[in-house]
């Protein structure tokens, strides 16, 4: 397999693994992002993201034909205290092409660029019930910050947005 | 009151300092005025700030008349597309109660919703308990006890040995 730098003409693969892992977290729903979004957000000027994508030879495809097998979507935020920081928003390899090491491979080139550019640290959320992803980020060396530290992450929806900024 | 002013100015490190001291871990603040000045105004900013300041007759006992602030950037939904993170929110004391916490994340909200988000996202300590009632007031709701999803850190030696592929 391969891992490189995701191009606009992968915006379909990604958001098919987009909707697999969230079908995985039982969110499937949840996703209402379109491809046009994808291209525009990730391929213009300023890209709101980053994507490496793990691609198969064809001989290797899926067995719906697909090449692309995996992906990690990425963008940097800041902690003032620490600086820039790399923030995972989604990882996921298809079921079929895991226990390769692809994954192993995805985080290590992210953290390379992690500290290539930088960031002190790398960070990301976890679904409590997802154990085996738990495991994997903490031998990895990952803490749990919301148990740790009591950090709980909040939201506030479009239209709670909008009441609070006409106020 | 007189009125009060918001703008987009330099990121002030005693603000910060402040804010950490409030959250009990001002030992952790590792950046300078000097880190903040380079990635917050340059040419691909990693966070904006909003301040608020007060007329020069207001001005707090210590004479700084930008008594509060916000630090916010934007991130990026795989489900949702555009969000905005805001990781920083703070009034100092003798000016709260007064509306201005809630002006600043309403500042927040619709410079998010210009960009093209749907959703503010940030994260609180939880024992923090009049800011967790001040957010749920506003129509946040907590992702971490909803849906279970923890914030997790890898971070200096973990995030080194992950680079070099060891385990």
């Amino acid at each position: 397999f391969i891992l490189r730098k995701a191009e606009p003409k992968d915006v379909s693969d990604i958001l098919r693994l987009i909707k697999e892992l969230a079908k995985f977290e039982e969110m499937e729903e949840q996703v209402v992002l379109t491809e046009k979004e994808l291209l525009e957000d990730g391929f213009g000027d300023h890209p709101f993201y980053h994507c490496v994508v793990a691609e198969v030879p064809k001989e290797n495809q899926s067995i719906e034909g697909y090449t692309v097998i995996g992906f990690a979507m990425y963008y940097f935020t800041y902690d003032p205290w620490i600086g820039k920081l790399l923030y995972l928003e989604d990882f996921y390899v298809m079921k079929d092409f895991r226990g390769y090491g692809i994954g192993s491979e995805i985080l290590r080139t992210l953290s390379e660029t992690a500290v290539k550019t930088r960031c002190s640290g790398m960070h990301f959320i976890v679904a409590e019930w997802n154990t085996s992803s738990i495991e994997f980020y903490k031998r990895r060396g990952a803490s749990d910050l919301s148990r740790e530290e009591g950090w709980r992450l909040y939201e506030i929806d479009k239209i709670n947005l909008l009441k609070m900024s006409s106020k | 009151m007189s009125p009060l002013v918001i703008r987009r100015r330099a990121a002030d490190a005693r603000r910060e300092t402040e804010l950490a001291e409030y959250e009990k871990v001002s030992d952790q603040i590792k950046i300078t005025q000097r880190d903040l000045e380079q990635d917050g105004f340059s040419k691909n900013p990693f966070f904006h700030g909003i301040i608020a300041e007060v007329p020069e007759h207001l001005k707090s006992k210590d004479g700084h008349p930008k008594i509060g602030y916000s630090l916010y950037f934007c991130t990026y939904s795989s489900w949702k597309g555009r969000a905005v993170y805001m990781e920083d929110l703070y009034v100092r004391p003798e000016f709260r109660g007064k509306g201005i916490g809630k002006a600043l994340m309403a500042k927040v909200a619709q410079l998010g919703l210009a960009a093209g988000c749907t959703q503010l996202n940030f994260t609180v300590l939880d024992w923090n308990k009049s800011s967790l009632d001040f957010y749920l007031k506003q129509g946040c709701w907590d992702v971490t006890s909803d849906l279970g999803y923890h914030c997790m850190r890898c971070e200096g030696d973990a995030l080194q040995h992950l680079a070099q592929g060891d385990l």
